[in-house]
């Protein structure tokens, strides 16, 4: 059962093709890689997906579901959250408010019960300060809850928006570039931390240049260049893959 | 900062290709610069949660001063005798001054937007309270309700198109918004605003039978409502909705994408600053007895912006400093009137060079957290046991106090 599906969708900036018809699927529970060059048009795709840019074509369907022209809010609202590739903390924010920035759209008291602060309010904002402590803990940030966001070590910042992404209750996780530079312990950190995600049964679809790290991780993987899906199956598949193997070596051509 | 706080990293063992590692390399580079950036902002800030506004003689000092404040009718007729009434209406302008820019703090302070035209629903509020006064014969708290929701009716209907723009061409479009007001105020629109005469013979408020008429009850009507607002005003800051403002503020893009419906968001912190004009509106209808359009021009609109950023965008306490500096020092230099605006001007460019967050910027948020966390928090491992999903310790990642000593005034400026 395919929790998103893609089917020819492009967009183009100006004259360049950013993405040119990519039509896939990721299953639900799975977790799935999509790599490829840079520039290749894999980050267009994640925005694509969240609503932050409008395909010129094609169809997005979440959960059965046309999200396409969708804004960002309410894409999040069912159920997909994503990180950045360039951290995109709310970096003067503390810790703990970034990832009530996540609980915000799981919340409903309105204007009215936040300037008389009625007892439900109070309550809520109760609950949802533990909810979000307990991702901070899920993540192993609860310790810096106060510190500044922007304070924080680089590795702990990539987690912080993981936390504030997951406090959304996604279904589908979508992290870009999660383990940009992070070192050996951090990364293997985060492997584990993937895994923990799967467990809460929530389907992670992921972009990462570390190559290791993709093969190990993930159930299926997504290989993109210029714009274009070129290949899809399992890491074993895609590491013998002839199209995979020459886009990476043409690569090392034009160096 | 501590371990590798966005150092470049070795290569990683690139199946992906020399090309790769070599943008990872200059992106990881550029991030550190941003960490540093961020981390100085840091200073400033992170401090906020022990600051001072935990401590008890902070509270103790707060009450005292609150009281001394409530008998200052008192204090200041022992002190200036006759010419009280004339300093308590000095002190009420003050008031009302401070309730229009707390209203404006909503808006330009918490939600980032640079709107310039909050003289237009401040005049919706006062025209709406004499219109239905003198027309309609209604009494004046009667009308409050009312003025207070048609200026933010109006700002609704007004801002539903422009909440989109950015920054400085909100700005304009603001600054529009307080001219069409006034002109249509001139030219006696509906036959119902007196043209540029005003109206006149506007009715006192009563209050459970009381009417207020001196200058000492304006005192205690204003600021009590003053006192109001900011509890208020308190309460939603520290709230969802304050909250998604505050995101908004921050990172609009980041905001949006973490599920913050951001135009709406930014359409209701304007609607509710320009209905808490309009309530001011309505004071200052009732206050005055004359109201006329020269009154809400656009060097009014400028005044408050002046106030909210002098004080410190987003920090009530900064908004009430502001208030007092703007409004109420120019009455010790009575002989120097001409050159307030020359005075104030040189003020704010020395403020932007020197501390363009504000005199008293907003602190960092104050959360306490739920019973248990604070054992829960004690019992996390030491940091050698930084295991897998490493539940790190208190301050084991990186400290996050550290402050760095001479660190420049943070804050994007205006
Ligand atoms: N908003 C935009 N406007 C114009 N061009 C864009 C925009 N976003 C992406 N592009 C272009 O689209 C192409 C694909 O970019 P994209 O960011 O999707 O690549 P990527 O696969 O994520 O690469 P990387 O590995 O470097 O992150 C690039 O040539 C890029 O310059
Ligand atoms: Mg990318």
């Amino acid at each position: 059962m395919q929790i998103l599906s893609l089917s020819s969708v492009t967009k183009t900036f100006g004259g360049l093709v950013a993405v040119a018809g990519v039509s896939c699927g990721v299953d639900r529970g799975a977790v799935v890689g999509l790599i490829g060059p840079n520039g290749a048009g894999k980050t267009t795709v994640f925005n694509l997906i969240t609503g932050s840019i409008k395909p010129d074509d094609g169809h997005i369907f979440f959960s059965g579901h046309s999200i396409r022209g969708l804004s960002p809010h309410r894409i999040v609202a069912l159920g997909i959250a994503r990180t950045f590739q360039t951290i995109r903390l709310f970096q003067g924010l503390s810790v703990l408010e970034n990832v009530l920035s996540g609980c915000h759209c799981r919340m409903r008291s309105g204007l009215v019960a936040s300037l008389l602060r009625l007892p439900g309010q109070r309550r809520e904002e109760r609950l949802v300060i533990e909810r979000a402590m307990g991702e901070l803990e899920f993540v192993g940030l609860a310790g810096l809850w106060k510190a500044t966001a922007g304070s924080l070590a680089y590795g702990d910042q990539r987690r912080l928006e993981i936390a504030r992404a997951l406090a959304t209750e996604p279904k589908l996780l979508i992290l870009d570039e999660p383990a940009g530079g992070m070192n050996e312990q951090e990364t293997f950190e985060l492997r584990e931390l993937i895994n923990l995600i799967r467990k809460r049964d929530i389907t992670v679809l992921l972009i990462e240049h570390d190559m290791g790290f993709v093969m190990s991780v993930c159930d299926q993987v997504l290989v993109m260049e210029n714009g274009i899906l070129i290949a899809q199956g399992t890491p074993q598949e895609i590491q013998n893959n002839p199209k995979v193997i020459e886009a990476y070596l043409g690569l090392d051509d034009d160096d | 900062m501590t371990q590798n706080n966005g150092h470049p990293q070795p290569a990683q063992p690139a199946q992906a290709a020399g090309q790769a590692s070599d943008r990872a390399d200059s992106q990881a580079g550029s991030q550190a610069a941003n960490n540093q950036a961020a981390n100085n902002q840091a200073g400033n800030r992170a401090q906020a949660p022990n600051g001072p506004k935990s401590s008890p003689l902070y509270g103790i000092l707060t009450a005292l001063g609150i009281l001394i404040f409530a008998f200052l009718p008192m204090i200041l007729s022992t002190l200036v005798g006759r010419s009280t009434p004339y300093w308590l209406d000095v002190v009420n302008t003050v008031g009302l001054y401070t309730i229009l820019a707390l209203s404006l703090n909503v808006i330009l302070g918490h939600a980032g937007m640079f709107h310039m035209g909050h003289a237009a629903f401040f005049a919706i509020g006062a025209y709406s309270t004499a219109i239905l006064n003198l027309t309609y014969g209604w009494s004046i708290m009667a009308t409050m309700p009312v003025a207070t929701l048609a200026a933010g009716f109006v700002a609704l209907i007004l801002a539903w198109p422009i909440i989109h723009l950015r920054g400085d061409y909100l700005l304009i479009v603001t600054i529009g918004i307080v001219e069409i007001v006034r002109i249509a105020l001139t030219n006696n629109i509906f036959g119902l605003t007196g043209g540029s005469n005003g109206l006149v013979g506007i009715a006192r408020p009563s209050l459970f039978g009381f009417r207020i008429t001196s200058p000492k009850h304006f005192f205690y009507f204003i600021w009590t409502v003053v006192g109001l607002t900011i509890l208020l005003f308190h309460w939603l800051e520290n709230s969802r909705f304050g909250r998604a403002r505050k995101f908004i503020k921050e990172d609009t893009v980041a905001a949006e994408n973490m599920g913050v419906n951001t135009s709406r968001y930014k359409l209701m912190a304007f609607v509710v600053g320009a209905a808490w004009a309009g309530l001011a509106g309505t004071i200052f209808a009732s206050r005055m007895r004359t109201i006329s359009p020269e009154t809400f021009v656009f060097s009014e609109s400028v005044l408050l912006f002046t106030i909210v950023i002098l004080g410190g965008k987003g920090s009530q306490k900064g908004v009430l400093l502001g208030s007092f500096l703007v409004i109420g020092l120019p009455e010790f230099f009575r002989g120097f009137e001409d050159k307030r605006l020359l005075v104030f001007g040189a003020a704010l460019v020395v403020m932007m060079i020197f501390r363009p967050q504000g005199l008293l910027p907003s602190k960092q948020a104050h959360y306490k957290l739920p019973p248990g966390w604070a054992d829960r928090l004690a019992q996390l491992p030491k940091p050698e046991t930084n295991g897998p999903n490493g539940k790190r310790p208190p301050n084991g990642g990186a400290p996050p106090v550290a402050k760095p000593q001479n660190a420049p005034p943070e804050e994007n400026g205006a």
